[in-house]
């Protein structure tokens, strides 16, 4: 009875003994600690484990050994040309010196807001001294991209085997070419904030443009641009239409004058000949006694031509010669 | 009263040390065997910490660790694609997919490399292929996930002209864009692969440029309109001119033959006469004359005959009533 009590309070004084005094942390995977004795690091624990303290005198600070985001409020740059857009940064770092770190900002609130400082401010410098579309693009890909069936795939060439007008207008685009871009121009960022960051004992592993946009008024103005190059387009292809519609339609009227006077031209050949040949006939047959033919001719003529007329006749031609008489 | 006092003191009679040690021991082993094991989920993999430090992997199926938070085990969704969605939220999958309404328009306007406005809203499928990397080398995962995804996806934009990325260029963005994200990814050793990035609207802006930009569509169809409608004229004109062309050439034909016919007819008729007219010159001329003179006067009523002597022969009429007018 007295054995069992006697080791059961023994038990409890231990399990708050330990409990009190902790003479023990652990550090789990993607942390790292450092241990403050009287406010000085006396020892730095990057890796994960059970690690052991002085009791009551060792404080544990823990530091994350991960990977850590940064993320930025978007600020609003003018660029090189004075155009102001909003750039949205994010940038990722990680404590690499827990003893430099706990000295020069002891918590991570703080390093973000050196993070705010720096990265914005190199940013600003940067974008500042480039153009929109370097920040914009990030290679010249915008000019080597085939944009020849673009509409032709949906409109088909010309009877000449062209592309419309209107496709020749589009796919004719080339764009200012760019020098550096926007990776260049992150990496210029993260070299210029790197090294001051450095000085805090942490290590600046990337900064990325996450967003750029326009600002609200130059947004309303590319819109419009962009609807007015639309109606330029729009306009080429009707017009375009109207003209091919034309040279149907003048192709339509050269076909019809051509077959016509050809066919007249081929119906004339076709009289001319036979009157000549008609007319040799004749001639051939007439020639073979030219007075008796004229004599003919003259009579089928009158045959052909009086029955017609009205005629009054005098008794004084040779047809009423015996009219009179009987004898010549 | 007195019957909870004696109740009170049976219990204290009951309480002593012996009773109260093996309740602490069955509470101490009852705790211990409940945290001695985990269970992992077939799509899933475990990754145990001893004392924060990482200790081993285990898959699916039931597991021993240490207890009392010796062994902690964290549950990873390995075999699982996962799936971020960007510009747009499903607010529940299913035959009819209802989407959050909101406004994403931040995350899905982007600035194109022709410096014009596009909105593009894509999903990304990813999938945890080290959960140990996973869990303990990047902070917060799901946002620097989701940063690196924004960020690829608006530079590949800004690197294209708004037409290529709404039109043409979609697999090129999905594609690069997937390698870039996994380049990005694999840097932070974050441990997960991207499967797939697939891009779902990518559009003009809405309201008046989509408008501007479908009625290049319709221009389109305007240009194809009034293109057959000049096909369909001269189609329509151009074979009827043929046939009448064919028409006017076949009766120049038909006058030529007629014409030398004729001509054939006359002088054979001409010849035989001529013969004829070659034995008895005198007669046949007489004949030919008469005959002439018969088939001039066939209609009697027609002829007026006026005697030119007046004394043998009552005229019929005088030229000088004719003259009048008077009717006949």
């Amino acid at each position: 009875m007295k054995g069992y009590k006697a080791s059961l309070i023994i038990i409890i004084v231990l399990v708050v003994l330990i409990l009190i005094l902790n003479p023990y942390f652990i550090v789990e995977e993607g942390e790292q600690a450092v241990v403050i004795r009287f406010g000085r690091i006396i020892r730095s624990s990057a890796d994960a484990g059970l690690k052991f303290k002085m009791p009551l005198v060792d404080k544990v600070h823990y530091f994350p050994k991960k990977i850590l985001s940064w993320d930025g409020d978007a600020q609003l740059y003018p660029t090189e040309e004075n155009q102001y857009i909003w750039v949205d940064i994010t940038a990722r770092w990680r404590i690499t010196d827990m003893k430099v770190f706990y000295e020069r900002l002891t918590e991570i609130e703080n390093a973000h807001s050196r993070l705010d400082q720096i990265i914005n401010s190199s940013a600003r410098d940067v974008i500042a001294s480039h153009s929109l579309r370097e920040a914009v693009r990030n290679s010249n890909l915008i000019n080597e991209i085939e944009r020849k069936d673009v509409y032709g795939s949906q409109t088909g060439p010309t009877e000449e085997g062209e592309d419309p007008t209107a496709v020749k207008t589009f796919t004719r685009v080339t764009y200012e070419p760019i020098k550096r871009g926007r990776e260049a121009l992150s990496s210029d960022v993260l070299k210029a904030a790197a090294v001051e960051l450095s000085q805090l004992g942490l290590e600046l592993i990337d900064v990325v443009v996450r967003q750029i946009k326009y600002s609200d008024d130059i947004t309303q103005n590319v819109y419009r641009q962009m609807i007015k190059e639309r109606n330029q387009i729009a306009q080429a292809f009707r017009s375009d239409g109207e003209g091919e519609k034309a040279k149907w339609l003048g192709k339509m009227e050269k076909e019809l004058l051509t077959i016509r006077s050809g066919a007249e031209r081929e119906a004339k050949e076709f009289k001319a000949k036979a009157d000549a040949e008609a007319l040799d006939i004749r001639n051939k047959a007439y020639g073979r006694d030219a007075e008796f033919a004229e004599f003919w001719m003259a009579m089928k003529e009158y045959e052909k031509l009086l029955p017609q007329m009205k005629k009054t006749l005098t008794t004084d031609s040779d047809f009423f010669k015996y009219m009179y008489k009987y004898k010549k | 009263m007195a019957d909870e006092i004696i109740d009170l003191q049976a219990l204290q009679k009951k309480m002593n040390p012996r009773v109260i040690f093996i309740i602490i021991v069955v509470i101490f082993l009852l705790i211990a065997v409940f945290s001695s094991f985990y269970t992992v989920d077939q799509k899933e993999k475990a990754v145990v910490l001893r004392f924060g430090k990482y200790e081993r992997i285990s898959g699916p199926g039931l597991h021993f660790k240490l207890p009392f938070g010796i062994e902690h085990n964290y549950n990873v969704p390995t075999g699982r694609n996962l799936t971020e969605e960007f510009g747009f939220r499903t607010h529940k999958a299913g035959v009819v997919t209802t989407y959050t309404r909101g406004d994403f328009s931040q995350e899905s306007y982007m600035l194109s490399g022709d410096l014009n406005i596009a909105e593009v809203t894509w999903t990304i499928q990813y999938q945890i292929t080290d959960a140990k990397a996973w869990l303990f080398n990047v902070d917060n995962q799901g946002k620097t996930l989701r940063d690196i995804s924004q960020s690829v996806i608006n530079l590949m934009v800004g690197n294209l002209a708004v037409f290529d990325v709404v039109t043409t260029q979609r697999t090129l963005i999905e594609e690069e864009g997937k390698k870039m994200m996994n380049e990005f990814y694999n840097k932070y050793k974050l441990g997960i692969s991207v499967v797939s990035v697939k891009l779902q609207k990518t559009m003009y802006p809405k309201g008046a440029v989509q408008d501007a930009f479908e009625d290049v569509n319709k221009a389109i169809q305007d240009r194809i309109r009034l293109i057959n409608e000049g096909k369909e004229a001269f189609n329509r004109e151009i074979p009827r001119a043929r046939g009448e062309a064919k028409k006017t050439i076949q009766a120049a034909e038909g006058y030529a033959t007629e014409k030398v016919n004729n001509a054939k007819g006359d002088v054979a008729r001409f010849l035989a006469v001529l013969s004829e007219y070659k034995k008895s010159p005198e007669l046949t001329r007489i004949r030919l004359y008469y005959e002439m003179f018969e088939e001039v006067f066939k209609d009697p009523a027609s002829t007026d005959l006026i005697d030119k002597q007046l004394k043998n022969f009552i005229p019929f009429k005088s030229l000088d009533s004719r003259e009048k007018g008077g009717d006949r």
